[in-house]
């Protein structure tokens, strides 16, 4: 399948420096922006949101603990258990791709979040060259991997 | 008043209950939080809130399900649906369904106060 065009991906970018921005007052550093090849690694706490409608495939958004530990302290959020840490991260797929459907189109339809433990992400559901961009927020890593494409 | 959160992340729920819990909005008081449309109608049929927060991305029941079904069985009660769903047409769709109020996540504290103090004065 044909991927996005990088104009599109590029709100993915937008909308993972908003929601740092807003929530935390902290400003995220985007480090690379890439097409992935093969198996991605990411890091140990993954939300997942799956699309449909004119566009199919899922979006990750993959952080170390350490990072969505901050995050829940900056909003204090004491209870660090890992049912909070991956709500949280399923939390962060979930607003990501709701901002980004904004200029993809209303008739996207996105799904409820999944959230999966495990540094492991799977890609390639929907185009053979996902879109990767890495980040810095707070000094930790994270990743957020773009695998749309159009439905057809 | 009486206040609802329904959403289905628990990190959203339990910010939305420290902000108001933080007694920026006097008035209002936390009765009960639901993390979707069905279970906040239980909530609502308990409680009989004065206000919700909604969202609108959620499992069994989502907002847009149950706004409408909120307000037949309480009519008096100020919906603001919080979402990630920031496009125009969703927000349009929300208010012409009865909702009071939009605010998009990612929202700040001081942006929901503001949100929900509009609410509290309009039902005032």
């Amino acid at each position: 399948m044909e991927s996005l065009k990088e104009s599109e991906l590029r709100l993915f970018i937008d909308s993972v420096r908003r929601y740092f921005e807003v929530t935390s007052r902290v400003p995220v550093e985007i480090t690379s922006a890439y097409l992935g090849m093969g198996a991605l690694h990411g890091h140990e706490f993954n939300g997942i949101v799956t699309f449909s409608g004119p566009l199919t495939g899922q979006v990750t958004v993959s952080l170390p603990m350490r990072a969505v530990c901050e995050l829940l302290l900056i909003q204090r959020e004491t209870k660090l258990t890992e049912a909070n840490l991956l709500d949280a991260v399923g939390e962060i797929a979930n607003t990501l791709a709701g901002n980004a459907r904004r200029h993809l189109g209303s008739e996207v339809d996105i799904s409820v979040p999944t959230t999966v433990r495990g540094p492991r992400i799977d890609t390639r559901q929907a185009c053979r060259h996902p879109y990767v961009i890495t980040f810095r927020w707070n000094t930790y890593p994270g990743l957020v991997c773009v695998d749309l494409a159009p439905t057809g | 008043m009486k206040l609802l959160v329904v959403d289905d992340s628990n990190m959203v729920r339990s910010r939305i209950a420290r902000i108001v819990q933080g007694g920026a909005l006097g008035a209002v008081t936390l009765v009960g939080m639901a993390r979707d449309g069905a279970e906040a109608l239980r909530a609502a049929r308990q409680a009989s809130p004065d206000l919700v927060t909604m969202d609108l991305t959620m499992p069994e029941m989502d907002g847009l399900a149950c706004i409408p079904a909120l307000l037949a069985a309480h009519p008096r009660t100020r919906i603001l649906v919080i979402s990630a769903l920031d496009d125009k047409s969703t927000a349009i769709r929300a208010l012409r369904l009865g909702a009071h109020g939009f605010l998009p996540k990612p929202f700040t504290d001081e942006a929901l106060q503001l949100a929900l103090h509009g609410l509290v004065q309009h039902k005032a």
